[in-house]
This record gives C-alpha cells, sequence and structure tokens, in this order.
C-alpha cells in the first residue's frame, strides 16, 4: 500500500458505512460481551441485595451499618475499584463483575428495603389476622407489595451499570468501552460515535424491558388506575 | 430458606472466579515451559496492537492456540506478564529495563536502560529473570525519541544528522514537551553531546499536530517526536540521524512468561520476526492504523504475508 486509501474511514468521519461494515463482527462481539457483564453483575447484585434488605427490614439495628457500607462502596471511584480488586481477581471479566455488583448494591438495597417499609400494617396485620406465619407473610405479602420500588432501583441499578462496564476496558473486558477507549486514543470518530451510540441503546432499550416485566409483575397497579 | 441458599450461591460464584493463586507464584522457578494456549498482551496503543497481532498470529502459525488481551498500562499488564495470566507481551528495551528497575530498587534508582542495546538487554535480562519472564533477543525495529526538522530546512543548510546541525552552529527552536529541559536526552543532550544551539524549547507536546506545524510554518525549527512517527512526511519533515545515540536503546523485544512460553518454539515463532521488521514497517503499519484507519489484525496480516512469514 502506497497512498492513503480514500474512504470514509481515513477521512476519519463521524458516521461511516466502511466501519460498520469491516468491523460487523468486532461490534457484535463488544454487544455481547457488554451485556453478559451487565446481565450478570446485575443478577448477582440483586441476589445479594434481596437478603440484606429483608435482614435490614427484620432487625432494625442492622439496617443502619448495612446501607452505610453500601453507599460507602457506591463512593469509591471506578478506576480505584478495579484496582483495588485486582491482586483478588487478576485480569478477568469477574473482576469487573465484582466491581459492578458492589456498585449496584447500594442502588438495589435501598429500593428493596424502601418497598419493604411501605408496606402498609394494616395489611400486614390482616395477613397475620388470616394465619400467615413470617416465611410466608414475606413471599406472598411484603415482597411483591415491594415490587414497584424494587424495580424503580433495578432499573436505575441497571442503566448505570451498562455505563460502568464501559471502564473495565482498562482491564479489556469493558464491552463497548473497550473500542470508546481505544477510538480516543488515535481519535477515531466513527468507533467513538457507534459504540457511544449503542451504549445508549443497551441501556435504553434494558430499561424499557424493566418496566415491561414490571408491570408484568404487578397488575394491581394498573387495575387500580383504570 | 431462601436467604442462606442465595448467599451460598454467591459465595460459590466468587469462589470459582478468583485470579492468580499462591500455587502459580511457584512456577515462577519452574523451568521453562512450553504451553499450548498462549495469551498475548497488548498495552493498548496502536503500535503494541500492531505488535501483539503479529506475535499471535505468528505462534498461531507455529501451532499454538493464541488470544489476545488489551491492558491499559505496565502497572496492569507486567503482574499479569508474572502470575502468567498473560504470556506474552511486546516491550521497549531499554523502558521496560527502567520500569524494572525502579519497581524492584525505588523510583530512586539510577535508570539501566542506556543507548548500548547490549548494555541494556544485560540489565534488563538480570531484572526480568527473578521474576520469572524471558526476554527474547531484539530485532532492528526501534521506537525512540527522534528530532526532525523541515525537509526545506535541511536540504538549504545540508542536514542529515543531529551531527550535522551542531556543527552547523544554527540556532533553532525547539517543539517538545515542557519536561523537555530536563530530560538528558532532549535539551541538556542536545547541547551537550551535539552541541546544537537551542534558543527555546516550545512546549508543544511530543510529536504533537501543533507541533509539527510549528516547525513546518518554520516558527520552530526542531520537533522532538519518534522514530515510527510515519505522518512527518504529511507536514514535510524529515528525521536527522540520532548519530552521536543520545538516545535509549528501545529497541522492540518480546517478553514471554518463562514458565508458560519459555520454551524454544515460542522464541522460534518470534524471532522470525526480528529478521524482517525494521523501523520504518513499523512506522508505516502505524500509519495504516492511525491515519487511514485499517484493522490492527488486518495490517499485520498483511505484512507478514508481504514478508513470506505468513501464507
Amino acid at each position: 500500500m502506497t497512498g492513503p486509501p480514500d474512504d470514509c474511514l481515513a477521512r476519519n468521519e463521524w458516521i461511516c458505512g466502511e466501519y460498520l461494515s469491516t468491523r460487523r463482527q468486532i461490534l457484535l462481539d463488544a454487544v455481547l460481551q457488554h451485556l453478559q457483564l451487565t446481565g450478570i453483575s446485575v443478577l448477582i447484585g440483586l441476589v445479594l441485595a434481596v437478603p440484606l434488605a429483608v435482614l435490614a427490614r427484620r432487625w432494625r439495628w442492622s439496617a443502619a451499618p448495612v446501607l452505610a457500607v453500601t453507599t460507602i462502596l457506591y463512593t469509591i471511584p471506578s478506576l480505584a475499584m478495579f484496582s483495588l480488586l485486582l491482586p483478588v481477581y487478576g485480569l478477568s471479566a469477574s473482576l469487573v463483575v465484582a466491581g459492578l455488583v458492589l456498585y449496584s448494591l447500594t442502588l438495589l438495597v435501598r429500593n428493596i428495603l424502601a418497598g419493604l417499609r411501605a408496606v402498609p400494617e394494616e395489611t400486614r396485620q390482616a395477613a397475620r389476622g388470616m394465619g400467615y406465619g413470617p416465611i410466608r407473610l414475606l413471599l406472598t405479602v411484603e415482597l411483591p407489595l415491594a415490587v414497584p420500588a424494587a424495580m424503580a432501583g433495578l432499573r436505575v441499578a441497571t442503566v448505570s451499570a451498562v455505563s460502568l462496564v464501559t471502564v473495565g476496558a482498562i482491564v479489556g473486558f469493558g464491552g463497548l468501552g473497550n473500542l470508546i477507549y481505544s477510538g480516543m486514543n488515535t481519535y477515531f470518530k466513527a468507533q467513538v460515535l457507534t459504540a457511544s451510540v449503542l451504549c445508549v441503546v443497551i441501556a435504553v432499550v434494558a430499561d424499557v424491558l424493566l418496566l415491561g416485566i414490571q408491570r408484568l409483575l404487578t397488575p394491581w397497579t394498573r387495575a387500580a388506575r383504570s | 430458606m431462601k436467604r442462606p441458599l442465595a448467599l451460598t450461591t454467591v459465595l460459590l460464584l466468587a469462589g470459582c472466579t478468583t485470579g492468580p493463586s499462591l500455587e502459580t507464584q511457584e512456577e515462577v522457578t519452574a523451568p521453562p515451559g512450553d504451553s499450548h494456549h498462549l495469551t498475548i498482551g497488548s498495552a493498548g496503543f496502536t503500535e503494541s496492537d500492531l505488535l501483539a497481532q503479529m506475535y499471535a498470529l505468528l505462534l498461531d502459525k507455529a501451532g499454538y492456540k493464541t488470544s489476545l488481551l488489551t491492558v491499559a498500562n505496565r502497572e496492569l499488564y507486567e503482574p499479569a506478564l508474572e502470575s502468567g495470566q498473560i504470556d506474552v507481551v511486546p516491550e521497549y528495551a531499554a523502558t521496560f529495563a527502567d520500569w524494572l528497575n525502579a519497581k524492584t530498587h525505588g523510583a530512586d534508582a539510577a535508570p539501566v536502560g542506556s543507548p548500548d542495546l547490549g548494555a541494556t538487554m544485560g540489565a534488563l535480562r538480570e531484572l526480568a529473570a527473578p521474576r520469572g519472564l524471558t526476554v527474547l533477543d531484539a530485532g532492528r525495529a526501534v521506537d525512540q525519541n527522534a528530532f526532525a526538522v523541515s525537509a526545506s530546512y535541511a536540504r538549504k543548510h545540508g542536514l542529515r544528522t543531529l551531527g550535522d546541525l551542531g556543527a552547523s552552529g544554527l540556532r533553532v527552536r525547539l517543539a517538545a514537551g515542557d519536561e523537555c529541559v530536563q530530560r538528558p536526552y532532549c535539551e541538556p543532550g542536545l547541547k551537550k553531546t551535539y552541541g546544537i544551539r537551542v534558543t527555546a524549547v516550545d512546549p508543544k507536546g511530543v510529536g504533537t499536530t501543533q507541533a509539527k506545524r510549528a516547525v513546518q510554518s518554520g516558527e520552530d525549527q526542531l520537533v522532538l517526536t519518534t522514530t515510527t512517527d510515519a505522518t512527518l512526511p504529511g507536514f514535510g519533515l524529515v528525521l536527522l540521524a540520532d548519530d552521536k545515540h543520545l538516545q535509549n536503546a528501545d529497541y522492540v523485544v518480546p517478553v514471554v512468561n518463562r514458565s508458560r512460553a519459555g520454551g524454544k518454539g515460542a522464541a522460534a515463532a518470534l524471532d522470525r520476526l526480528n529478521d524482517v521488521l525494521t523501523t520504518a514497517d513499523l512506522a508505516s503499519m502505524n500509519e495504516q492504523v492511525d491515519s487511514w484507519r485499517r484493522l490492527a489484525k488486518d495490517v499485520a496480516r498483511s505484512y507478514l504475508r508481504d514478508k513470506g512469514l505468513l501464507r
């Protein structure tokens, strides 16, 4: 090759069809990695957050320390978080997942706890009056009634995880973040724009999907409105 | 019931995913190994990507299975190289020697990287061996600091080397980073080693577009950049040779984890690149990726095919 080829890649245009056609597989892989990292992190976060919130609700003294610890975790800058976890996890996808799980805890625990606390005392007493034991009360009355608040937390946690995954690029596991970082280093406009737009699309689609799930899980909220 | 189950699941997940353990640290003293699957690290900038891709293609051809991992910087990939999470990394001899030296002996240790390639490689291997790292042989390609002038200026004053510039007695303004006034390879070295009359350092950064434009327009006369910078002709600039060897020997060297890739097979595969790769080749490949925005993998493959190292 001698002279520069004349295409939108060499001209460094923001929107470039050749970028999409030559990097299709790379973009697809990055989106898949992004979805996996986000999905696994939020799921593990949820699995951890539900018992923590129930615990904080049951024993009032534990609420303050649980909220304090998860909030402090949230204030750790993401670059520092990944560096701190590096000796434990090494350079791996689990390093990024672990960091994201810790971040999602704050939003999830707070919102689930708020949902549980918002269950009216009369409702609880009515259930007890019908002979519900504590576990049945939790599973069939309190947790379902906490779903709207919990889902609000889950949606914010998911959207913020979608954006935080990109920081994983410093260890090579950042989904679309890998492309954004390498594009920024070489001022590659089409790559930065395409990867960023895909990030936003993932966040919006995830949010809409979770909203749909929330509606399916809480049919009574719609019945009340109509 | 629900809570203990959930916690157990998470603990199990965490257990499966932990990183380097004590047993892998033992392998540092183990004999050279020849693992079938090798992970090649890239430091995330274009030249490092290109070298990593070429290493991967050559190792693939030699029958290894390879994967690539891009890591932001040396602070992150060097420990991974020691632990065997990464097996092969493209490095620069003098820079890596000084980095390991600072890691081993503290930030204030006297530098071991020098313009002498033999001495630098000796020091580098001495520092790398106790960490379980093997430094393979250096080829001809070198990415070091270099100085350029405009082609017309060079023609007018008959300049080909920095020595010529010193002998000419010309007064030059130097476009470089602001640290240039202190670094021995920069302003002090130009004055002492070459007798070049530097009137001022214009802090426009190392090899930035503004720095090159300043020399193109005649605002400055000399610009600090690197030997693998392929954009110089675009600015009408030419490099002046470092004929008195002021710059450190930052030759490209593959560094491998000895217990996983220290065997003859990997070394032989990677050595083949040393016979062909020149500084100009690297510059041209950098340009194809940085300016033409080709994929590093495609550029690396077509280069190796051109040189007959790959079919």
